[in-house]
């Protein structure tokens, strides 16, 4: 197709290209941002291989036609971005009529208007509708399942750089660091998916951009220099204390709750009197306590329900700082 | 007249966004081994004979998300040329509901031509 409207001229280098297409998605979802970037660098690259006879540049004013110049690229993914999360957004309940097809290009306008008859719900409605919601149990999940993350991801960051640091005397500390600091980026794509699946924020699909130009030598020492590396593997080691955090956080709440709600059966079914005691003494003893622990445990459940989705959205957004940066 | 060109293009996007996932389906069914973003999207330009080729970067989102809907496979392998490509494969599930498609699709075209039919053109 044509390409005019080109405010500026066409790069001439892959990494000027795709530079260009980074300016182009400024403000975009930094997750989308990688992923374009991505494709747009295995694109290229084919391209350029598949025609060894002509030059960068030539090749590049040749893919404008066929992949896109930047700014259509840029373009093509953010509506791209929109029309999917519309479409695989898991549909709110008590609103309109919004099960989609898994894969739809053209349903935005179906959505839309699924979107359009929301209406505002009461608070009490907001209060329990965190039971439908299927980002609380992601949430909740998430919260057992990073006490065991947690620990894996800090044990690795701790023993890999101690043991590369204190083998760097030695010549075969140089790759040791080296195939350390791969993990950790592998690690890093594995939690991403971990936390989009589960807590529902969109991490990154693909691993982030390096420039194959430079040579090896340098490529590795924009691996030191590189702030992502080493935010990475901050968040690996917190996420031991928060792991623990969350996993404590999960238990005591839910175990206490859920004894609440069930005392009563324990009375019935197991003789274990439903009371308060003190020192070893009953002092509320009664059948009026029954539907007082149901009530207490119940409301002490939602809440429960109501902080784990909380914490995953909060967990969700420092992650996406730390591990996600252009 | 750049008006109606502006208003064939849109129509030639709308058409295209309601197609490619049913384009790339075939292209990968028809494929003996599993391919990457790069040649399927020439190998879409080179059988969809232009029509189908908008702009080829539209490609990749899609092929993610037929990926994500569970009707392909996926595998990477290093490449010498740059990062590592991503291979993929169409299923049974993928297969399954190619076959479903191409009779929607059958349907459409069929319905859309008799609909057509004696248009002065």
């Amino acid at each position: 197709m044509n390409n005019e409207n080109n405010a500026r001229p066409l790069p001439t280098t892959i990494p000027e290209y795709l530079e260009q297409l980074r300016a182009a998605l400024a403000g975009a979802d930094p997750a989308m941002i990688q992923d374009a970037l991505y494709d747009a660098e295995e694109y290229l690259r084919s391209e350029l291989a598949e025609q060894p006879g002509r030059g960068e540049a030539e090749v590049i004013a040749g893919v404008a036609g066929s992949y896109g110049a930047p700014e259509e690229v840029a373009e093509i993914y953010r509506e791209t971005e929109v029309t999917v999360n519309r479409a695989l957004r898991t549909p709110l309940p008590g609103r309109g009529p919004a099960p989609l097809p898994p894969v739809a290009a053209g349903v935005a306008t179906a959505t839309a208007a699924a979107a359009a008859t929301a209406k505002p719900r009461s608070t009490v409605a907001r209060f329990f509708g965190v039971v439908l919601d299927p980002h609380t149990y992601g949430a909740l999940f998430y919260m057992l399942l990073s006490l065991v993350t947690g620990v894996f991801f800090f044990t690795w960051v701790v023993t890999g750089l101690s043991l590369s640091v204190s083998l760097l005397i030695l010549i075969v500390g140089i790759p040791v660091l080296l195939l350390f600091l791969g993990s950790v980026r592998v690690l890093s794509l594995v939690e991403g998916r971990i936390i989009e699946a589960l807590l529902g924020v969109r991490m990154p699909r693909r691993p982030a951009y390096t420039d194959r130009s430079q040579g090896w030598l340098a490529r590795i020492g924009t691996m030191f220099t590189d702030g992502r590396t080493w935010l990475t593997m901050l968040y690996f080691v917190l996420m031991l204390p928060l792991g623990v955090a969350y996993f404590s956080i999960a238990t005591t709440l839910l175990s206490t709750s859920l004894a609440l709600v069930f005392a009563p059966v324990a009375d019935v079914l197991f003789d274990q009197p439903v009371g308060v005691w003190i020192d070893g003494v009953n002092v509320a003893d009664g059948f009026w306590l029954w539907p007082v622990s149901v009530v207490a445990g119940l409301v002490l459940l939602f809440g429960t329900l109501h902080l784990a989705r909380a914490i995953g959205r909060l967990h969700g957004a420092v992650a996406k700082h730390l591990l996600v940066r252009l | 007249m750049g008006d109606f060109e502006a208003q064939l293009r849109k129509f030639q996007k709308e058409l295209s966004a309601g197609t490619v996932s049913l384009a790339l389906l075939a292209v990968l069914a028809k494929a003996r081994e599993p391919l990457y973003g790069y040649l399927i999207a020439k190998e879409l330009e080179r059988t969809g004979d232009g029509v189908l080729s908008g702009k080829q970067s539209a490609l990749y989102p899609v092929l993610r998300n037929l990926e994500g809907a569970g009707l392909l496979e996926s595998h990477v392998e290093p490449s010498v040329a740059g990062p590592p490509r991503r291979y993929y494969r169409i299923n049974d599930e993928g297969r399954a509901v190619l076959t479903q498609w191409i009779a929607a699709w059958n349907a459409t075209r069929d319905s859309l031509e008799s609909v057509l039919e004696g248009v002065e053109r």
